[in-house]
């Protein structure tokens, strides 16, 4: 169970896959301390000088016990890697959330509870990357060729 | 041997001349044909393992233009560009998304571009294909060096509309494609949507706040590629930012490079940032407190050497 939620932390999973994962996860408490307490070792793997000193003896435990978490994660490199395909497959939620910051100025709530899934901080950052896309496109010449369809770019991705 | 070498570059540069010549007779055509004439059609959008289904809808109306995109696939999002605004067009509700000032007069803008593509890519006719049912003369954009991407269109020898678009990487791979799958030119188009976009728009006030204001912001760019030329600096209100953001557009006639400047907020997410969307290339960087964003229709390196050279220089 532990290397499936690595896997999916890791963006290995398929989508359905993933999908009656996360939900065992929402289920099953002890799952989702696994979860959090993952997310936490890669937190820290990835932003050292951020996390507090204080880590509470259960997780320093656990990061001796997990290496197969840790080997994974340690190279940034494929953290990158793991960024790019999951934005692929996941923009869909982070790009909601920018149409929704856009229309109601407000989250929409289920997209919280989907924000573990996403993950890395690359992939966070692509709600608010489309209102920059989209700024760009009205002045870039590009616009002048392709006409609206460049908007496509961003049209598209908001539906997901 | 001398007048061998001068016949060698004489040559090379009737060449060049003449390819040129025929880029910028297309070039005018296409851009004049993508303002004034009326169509509609559904095209196709592809990128890395993503396929998008819209149709556009673009007509041109008391000497102005409307244009309408609509999503096919998935969930039903329209977005309407009319005089320089984009709106999106939600349950019946109209939203405005982003209003640009006018542009300049039509004619000057598409000289400057002109120019500036013809010294920044080397146009090259190449071949005659058939795209949507339409006999199309192919354009291949070769860029001058490996700061922006090859472009190569497909232009409808008739009425100089681009019935197809597709942007390469370095080793010549489609990147992301534009193509029409189904195109009506002229005739008879629904135009019911425009009345119903004026109506719905009835009311909206338009503050002159909408639209960026230009301004000297005392940011520069110290390593810009060579070719590109800075067209606009404004200051412009972005969607969920409460703040204004300066936004400094550079354009090399085929492509462009967005440079935001925003006070950080101290949000982790917005560092390291990166996002790829086609040919689209976005990335962040927080410098003097100021959240600094890079977007282009350039490759990655292109906008990480832009993003890691950008100064302030003002007082």
């Amino acid at each position: 169970m532990k290397q499936e939620i690595s896997a999916l932390m890791d963006g290995e999973l398929f989508e359905d896959e993933a999908e009656v994962l996360l939900s065992r996860v929402k289920q099953d408490p002890c799952l989702s301390k696994d979860w959090a307490c993952y997310h936490l070792i890669g937190d820290v793997l990835r932003q050292p000088e951020h996390i507090h000193r204080d880590l509470s003896t259960v997780v320093q435990e656990r990061l001796r016990d997990e290496p197969v978490v840790l080997a994974p994660r340690a190279a940034k490199q494929q953290l990158r890697a793991f960024a790019f395909s999951a934005a692929a497959s996941l923009a869909a939620i982070g790009v909601v959330v920018w149409m929704s910051l856009q229309l109601n100025a407000e989250p929409v709530p289920q997209i919280a509870m989907q924000q573990p899934a996403l993950g890395s901080g690359s992939m966070q950052v692509q709600p608010k990357s489309n209102a920059y896309l989209m700024a760009h496109q009205e002045f870039s010449p590009s616009m002048e060729a392709n006409a609206g369809a460049s908007y496509v770019r961003t049209v598209r991705a908001e539906e997901k | 041997m001398k007048l061998c070498v001068t016949l060698v570059i004489l040559l090379l540069s009737g060449g060049t001349a003449l390819a040129e010549g025929l880029s910028n007779d297309w070039l005018k055509i296409v851009s004049l044909a993508a303002h004034q004439v009326e169509y509609s059609g559904v095209f196709v959008y592809l990128s890395d393992n993503e396929l998008e289904t819209s149709s556009i809808t673009h007509i041109v109306q008391a000497d102005s233009e409307y244009e309408k995109v609509s999503t096919l696939d998935g969930s039903k999002r329209e977005i309407i560009r009319h005089h320089g605004q984009t709106w999106n067009y939600l349950d019946n509700r109209m939203v405005q998304m982003d209003r640009q000032q006018e542009h300049g007069k039509f004619p000057s803008l598409l000289a400057e571009q002109l120019s500036a593509s013809r010294a920044n890519y080397l146009a090259i006719k190449s071949g005659i294909e058939r795209v949507a049912g339409y006999n199309a003369q192919v354009i291949l954009f070769n860029p001058m060096d490996n700061y922006r991407y090859a472009h190569k269109i497909w232009v409808h020898i008739d009425s100089g509309l681009i019935l197809k678009v597709a942007v390469l990487g370095d080793k010549n791979q489609p990147i992301e494609q534009y193509v029409f799958t189904h195109l009506q030119i002229g005739g008879t188009i629904d135009r019911s949507w425009v009345v119903a976009k004026e109506a719905a728009q009835h009311g909206l006030l338009e503050s002159p706040e909408a639209a960026g204001v230009d301004i000297n912001s005392g940011w520069v760019v110290d390593a810009m590629p060579r070719g590109f030329k800075k067209i606009k600096e404004i200051q412009r209100p972005m969607p969920g930012k409460h703040t204004r953001v300066t936004q400094i557009v550079y354009s090399d006639g085929l492509s462009g490079i967005s440079i935001f400047v925003e006070p950080a907020d101290g949000d982790e997410n917005d560092k390291d940032g990166l996002t790829i969307r086609g040919a689209l290339n976005l990335h962040h960087k927080v410098i003097r407190k100021q959240l600094i964003t890079a977007v282009g229709e350039v490759p990655s390196r292109t906008v990480l050497q832009v993003l890691d050279s950008v100064r302030y220089n003002g007082k």
